[in-house]
């Protein structure tokens, strides 16, 4: 087991161990290369796997495959990666969270398949490729299957390697909720690997999962928007995965079961006693016939137990993979749950013991029983079993913190220490503190000789501290390890260690420092791969306990949160912060921590948002965040893996000073006013290289590796320009360069270009709210002197008020700040001309001015026409008597298209239209003697109405219907 | 100026200044302490402010003898020195200081005997904010002093929009709040002080002095200007008319500049001697082109006076006279043709019209006079109805011009 933990942890290692055997010793035996390609080959089981797994992407992706999803995705290497697994892996450089779930899954199944069930064996197949590949498959399944999700899904397979790092490295708040998400979804597409009969389910699942957190936990909003609430969420994605691998095996969707956090303590119970729920599970992957009553509700078709083992692998996968990338997060969860934990690691052996029971795979039964901890987590109710595992798992943990430390150096751990701290008065632990730390730095040591040169750096420190004076003074607790003499490891553990501390675990309770200490900038990528070094080293064995350790850790504490979180808001609420905390320290980015705070103080808005989690808005949104931490990922991955160890660091101080700089102002003034921050120190500059990035409103400070330079938003905004697709993609995109414009202070003539072109773009698109955005910037930037499209803005603002604010001042103000020349310049003139018609009621006038309208004038008047038709033909009946031609009429109000030569052209078709919409307005027609359509104007003048738009919304923007969302890339 | 000015000289004025503050306010002689608060009125160089100049410690010496007046006095000094120093931002600062100060205490006044003190300052507190904005936009600097005067004075509002005698007061407050929303443009401000003075039941108008009386029924009828409610504009128009210092022949032209516009959408021309007297020139063009029907003199007036129209903020207004000069040709077809063809008087054909406007000097299509003439009748400027297949304007035999008669178009 603990191998197979530390494999998950090591990633694409652990895949090829997984492959090789069940065996511990196996996976120390591989080289832990990050190619795919490795893992592959060093099994004849993975190479099964491996050959099924093209022929199932292949098959998925023809089916489901969306074109959609290479636009949405901004990396099509991602895409290229899913097909061809082992790509991905090796681009990743890091072993991402996601390969590690892989491993598990794999050597669950195998244990499944070859001893009992041979049957199943097929479906595991599947599995195991799909998990192989981890998103390739799966995910396009579900992708084709639920468009809306496929995005997520997509997201989640293309982010899986990159999400998990992200989690590790990434920091971003938003990457955690997602990379649940990811999971979630993830459990779906297993169980299609298994059975293509449940394409079906991942949908259902999805709902149900959905549904499920709402009512789970009316008090913990689902998916909504904030990232928050993401994190609230987390404990549901665990839930889910929980009961749908406990529900799974029952019915493949099994809806029911995934509904309520009842479910997951319904598996929890199984795990704790191997009969009812548990059993049930176990068995249905025993023999497809047995439904365990208990799920009787879900119970589907045969294939859908097929898929039960499968999906209770890809459950025990996913936690791992949680585990594994959630480590440093799992810090915070744990802080809060710690009395939890324990608890779920006695419920989770049990089952485990039944697993290797019923499948008798000596060598399994180790790897499952971690991976059994890791997926129970369940109970918290089950008391007893909480302080013995609890040590362990603590000690466990901070040994594997020690040993990864050193590359993220302090950040995650001086989160908790502070946490620690608080608890314990400074004064009382003084001593025992620096003891604390020592032992910290010490316990990272892999060998001996790190560790005596760990001793010697301490001796330093402490001899400099005395010196200083501030032995006594420091707090030690809070001090960032130092980095090990040798870069070796990661951190996630060095949080659970922290939260280890029984005080942590309970409360939310304040940092002594700001959330956003730079200290916590450790990336989670970063340690994942000190573990793969670690077990290239041969410390595998530790290494894999304590990941193990950790990941049961984890899970507990995430169960236990998940359970908190419905109960005891202010429990969540703190959480949350430290979650925020600790993201934000990943990303890197000082920066971010600044803003994190802000968004503590919504978060209770953001709670309250719940309500709108399932809307397919969110949902879109919560595909736009995923996708852009992708590249965030991506990205920051890179550029650390290729970095050297030292210069990342050097990274690190920098961002650091800044987000001390930010820091120290929140906690100066605690409401610094905004001018008086030092906008320049933080303004960003941007490194990212993708051409296309998708918006995502920020809720933190922006980080450099995902914005865009000036050059390459030139670059994307002639993509823009020149792009085929459709009004909401370009709308998205030109936010997102606006965005990366501002963040970076860009104001200069590429400005206007993007305001003047997303300005444009929106009003062809009717967009008006957009277009006023963009048109008061715009209006600014000319103002300041960026030379532009000055004058053909100044007409549609001319043309804007006059039609559509109707405020007599603001027209005055802006007829009044036209300079001489504007007044000169055509669309400007041909502005107050539609103005003096306007102000006359003169309705030819305007429809003349409608056709011959100059640049977009015509895009702002349009909005304009059905009004003025209806004014005009009220007019009109009211003035002509008897009647009035409907073809003449037709032609006034610019139904007709008349030629050069005065000819109607199309004419019937054009009145034909104008008969239609005089119908539509209650005018009364008539044919008289020469047969031509007239309106009865007399009796039409009291029957005019103004129709009720067909198309309206109930909140007013037809943009916004559900259906166009489904349309959206 | 004195050349130079004696320590212990200065010292004497200063407490000079400073006991006469006290005394009126122990005597709660409202006149005389406005009168020593009036801080923008003062020229640049006074006794006082000399004094203070060569007795830099004035702030000391002021909140020393009078411990209690510790945070008005020294702020009030503060501001006539920077004032007299010409650097109005301190000093608007100091005086917005030594101004809260004073609204404390002014609160806890039962008698509304200070109510000319306080209205100085409310005044004197908008004129500082003013220069010190001027200063401020000078040096590039974010003028944002007459917003905070805003600001400072709904305080005072609040404190005089009680029960009892002060709130005889609130009416100037608000008139000097009037002055200060309309100068940054955010009249939509104004509404909250408007609906509480004209819906709050412990205000009676007509006890309002005349002079906040006539000042807020001018601000608040261009209000209505703006909102083309011409009506109510009319009818507060005149009440600043008429209630209005005879002999200020300045406030009578402003009161007109409004009025005049308004008037003449309501169909009410004005002699030109009026014009004359009140320098309204600019209107003369208007109210000619209106009588004759002249099209083509209205376009040119306009034009002429267009900045200076946009900006007083009537330009829309007589813009829209367009179609009462359009009226008043049709009218003298109709009389000209009554006069060659009584028979058929009453039906005017499209194509005279057309080429009437030709003549003018303005070339319109048959469709868009056709239109035009629609609009007339629509909006009920003329009597009749159009008949499209004949393209003739057969205008009702019984007044087919009827009288505006005060009703807005």
């Amino acid at each position: 087991m603990a191998s197979h933990g530390a494999a998950a942890a090591a990633g694409s290692d652990a895949t090829s161990v997984e492959v090789s055997g069940m065996c511990q010793t196996n996976q120390p035996a591989y080289p832990p290369v990050p190619s795919g390609d490795h893992s592959w080959s060093s099994s004849t089981g993975a190479a099964t796997v491996s050959w099924n797994y093209p022929v199932d992407n292949q098959s998925q992706a023809a089916v489901y495959y969306d074109p959609q999803r290479d636009v949405s995705v901004s990396g099509d290497n991602q895409n290229v990666a899913s097909s061809v697994p082992p790509v991905v892996q090796s681009t990743m450089g890091l072993t991402s969270a996601s390969q590690s779930h892989v491993p598990y899954s794999n050597s669950l199944q195998h244990g499944y398949n070859p001893p009992e069930y041979t049957n199943y064996y097929y479906n595991n197949y599947p599995q195991t490729t799909n998990t192989s590949a981890q998103q390739g498959g799966a995910n396009q399944h579900s992708g084709a299957a639920y468009q809306p999700l496929t995005s997520f899904q997509n997201s989640g397979s293309y982010v899986d390697p990159t999400s998990n790092t992200y989690y590790n490295d990434g920091g971003h708040q938003t990457a955690p909720g997602y990379g649940t998400n990811n999971y979630y979804y993830q459990h779906d597409t297993w169980n299609h690997g298994s059975s293509e009969n449940n394409y079906a389910q991942p949908y259902q699942n999805c709902s149900s999962s959905d549904t499920s957190l709402v009512q789970s936990s009316s008090s913990v909003p689902a998916n909504s928007f904030s990232y928050q609430q993401q994190y609230n969420q987390w404990p549901y994605y665990y839930n889910h995965s929980v009961p749908s691998s406990a529900g799974n095996p029952v019915a493949g969707s099994s809806n029911t079961d995934n509904r309520s956090v009842n479910t997951v303590s319904s598996y929890s119970y199984p795990s704790s006693e191997p009969p009812p729920p548990g059993t049930t599970s176990w068995k249905s992957n025993s023999g497809p016939s047995v439904a365990p009553p208990v799920q009787a509700p879900g119970v589907l078709e045969p294939q859908n137990q097929y898929v039960k083992p499968a999906q209770e692998i890809s459950g025990f996968q996913y936690q791992y993979g949680y585990h594994a990338p959630g480590a440093p997060l799992s810090q915070n969860y744990y802080a809060n749950q710690a009395v939890y934990p324990q608890n779920t690691m006695n419920v989770n052996h049990v089952p485990v013991n039944n697993h290797g029971d019923q499948h008798k795979s000596g060598s399994l039964t180790t790897d499952t029983s971690s991976e059994n901890k890791v997926q129970v987590p369940v109970n918290p109710r089950i008391a007893p079993g909480f302080s013995m595992v609890i040590p362990k798992s603590e000690k466990k943990i901070l040994g594997a913190d020690l040993a990864k430390k050193p590359a993220y150096v302090s950040v995650s751990v001086p989160e908790n220490d502070a946490k620690a701290v608080q608890h314990v008065p400074d004064a009382r632990s003084l001593p025992f503190s620096l003891r604390n730390y020592s032992m910290r730095n010490l316990n990272r040591c892999k060998d001996e000789a790190q560790k005596v040169a760990c001793q010697s750096i301490i001796q330093e420190i402490t001899n400099k501290a005395i010196s200083d004076g501030t032995l006594l003074t420091k707090n030690w607790d809070t001090e960032p390890l130092f980095p090990l003499p040798e870069n070796l490891l990661t951190t996630p553990e060095t949080s659970s260690a922290n939260n280890s501390s029984p005080l942590s675990t309970s409360t939310p309770r304040r940092r002594l420092k700001s959330r956003w200490e730079p200290v916590l900038e450790g990336n989670v990528t970063d340690k994942v791969e000190p573990v793969a070094k670690a077990l290239m080293n041969g410390s595998t064995q530790s290494v894999f306990v304590t990941s193990n350790n950790m990941v049961n850790n984890w899970d507990a504490g995430k169960f236990l949160q998940s359970r908190h979180t419905p109960l005891n808001k202010i429990t969540k609420r703190p959480t949350k912060k430290q979650k925020i905390g600790s993201y934000s320290s990943p990303m890197q980015n000082g920066n971010t921590s600044s803003d994190s705070d802000k968004e503590q103080g919504l978060t209770k808005y953001y709670t309250n948002a719940t309500a709108l989690a399932n809307s397919p808005e969110e949902k879109k949104r919560r595909e736009h965040r995923s996708k852009r931490f992708e590249k965030g990922k991506d990205s920051s991955s890179k550029s650390r893996s290729s970095a050297a160890n030292k210069d990342s660091m050097a990274h690190v101080r920098a961002r650091r000073a800044i987000s001390a700089l930010v820091t120290s102002n929140y906690e100066d003034g605690g409401s610094l006013a905004v001018e008086d921050m030092d906008w320049d120190a933080l303004t960003v500059k941007g490194t990212c290289q993708e051409i296309e990035k998708r918006y995502l409103r920020l809720t933190s400070a922006p980080d450099p590796s995902t914005v865009r330079p000036e050059h390459v938003l030139e670059k994307a905004l002639s993509m823009v320009d020149t792009s085929l697709k459709n009004y909401l993609y370009k709308c998205d995109q030109l936010k997102s360069i606006r965005q990366d414009l501002t963040v970076q202070r860009i104001q200069n003539e590429l400005t206007v270009k993007v305001y003047e072109t997303h300005a444009r773009l929106a009003l062809q698109a009717g967009d008006l709210p957009e277009f006023n955005q963009c048109q008061s910037q715009l209006k600014r930037l000319y103002r300041e002197g960026n030379k532009g499209c000055y004058f053909e803005f100044s007409a549609y603002n001319l043309l804007c008020v006059m039609l559509h604010s109707n405020n007599k001042r603001d027209l005055l103000s802006s007829m009044a700040s036209l300079s001489k020349e504007a007044k000169q310049d055509g669309a400007v003139k041909h502005a107050l001309a539609v103005h003096s018609a306007l102000s006359s009621g003169n309705y030819v006038i305007f429809f003349k001015l409608y056709k011959q309208a100059p640049n977009l004038n015509s895009c702002l008047m349009e909005l304009y026409v059905e009004r003025m038709r209806f004014e005009a033909i009220k007019c009109m009946s009211r003035s002509y008597r008897p009647t009035v031609p409907v073809v003449y009429v037709a032609q006034i109000l610019g139904f007709l298209r008349i030629d050069t030569d005065g000819s109607v052209l199309n004419g019937d078709d054009r009145s034909d239209e104008c008969e239609i919409w005089l119908k539509a307005h209650g005018a009364i027609l008539s044919v008289d003697n020469s047969g031509e359509l007239q309106i009865d104007t007399k009796a039409s003048s009291t029957t005019l109405y103004m129709p009720e738009p067909e198309n309206a919304v109930a909140h007013g923007d037809a943009s916004l219907a559900v259906g166009d969302f489904f349309a959206r890339t | 100026m004195a050349a130079y000015l004696s320590m212990g000289e200065a010292h004497r004025r200063i407490n000079d200044y400073l006991s006469r503050l006290s005394d009126a306010i122990s005597d709660s002689d409202g006149a005389a302490l406005a009168s020593l608060l009036a801080v923008s009125s003062a020229p640049a160089s006074t006794p006082l402010s000399d004094a203070l100049a060569a007795f830099p410690d004035f702030a000391r010496l002021a909140s020393d003898r009078f411990p209690h007046l510790s945070d008005f006095l020294p702020q009030l000094l503060r501001a006539i020195h920077s004032h007299s120093t010409r650097r109005f931002s301190d000093a608007y600062s100091s005086f917005e200081k030594a101004a809260s100060a004073f609204l404390q205490e002014f609160r806890n006044w039962e008698t509304p005997w200070a109510m000319e003190a306080m209205h100085t300052v409310a005044l004197e507190i908008r004129l500082l904010a003013e220069k010190a904005d001027r200063e401020l936009a000078m040096s590039g600097k974010n003028p944002d002093k007459l917003q905070a005067a805003g600001s400072f004075l709904m305080k005072v509002f609040g404190a005089l929009a009680v029960k009892g005698p002060k709130r005889v007061g609130a009416l100037y407050v608000t008139c000097q709040l009037f002055k200060i929303y309309f100068r940054l443009g955010t009249v939509n401000l104004c509404r909250s002080v408007i609906r509480s003075i004209e819906t709050a039941r412990n205000f009676d108008f007509e006890d309002f002095p005349v002079k906040d009386k006539v000042t807020y029924m001018y601000y608040t009828g261009r209000l209505e200007v703006f909102n083309e409610n011409f009506l109510v504009a009319d009818q507060k128009l005149t009440y600043a008319l008429v209630h209005c210092n005879p002999q200020s022949e300045s406030n009578l032209r402003k009161i007109l500049k409004f009025l005049i516009p308004v008037k003449l959408s309501i169909g009410v021309l004005p002699s030109r001697a009026l014009l004359e007297k009140y320098n309204l020139i600019e209107y003369a063009d208007i109210v000619t082109s209106l009588t004759r029907g002249d099209l083509r003199l209205l376009k040119q007036a306009l034009d002429t006076h267009e900045d200076q129209l946009l900006k007083s903020g009537v330009y829309l207004v007589l813009e829209k006279l367009e179609l009462q000069v359009y009226r008043r040709l049709v009218k003298k077809i109709h009389i000209i043709q009554r006069q060659k063809e009584p028979a058929k008087a009453h039906q005017i054909k499209l194509d005279v019209l057309v080429k009437t406007l030709r003549w003018l000097g303005i070339q319109m299509d048959v469709d868009e006079v056709e239109c035009i003439m629609a609009c007339l009748i629509y909006k009920n400027l003329i009597k009749g109805y159009f008949a499209h297949k004949s393209k003739v304007l057969v205008l009702s035999k019984q007044d087919p011009f009827p009288k505006l008669n005060g009703k807005p178009i």
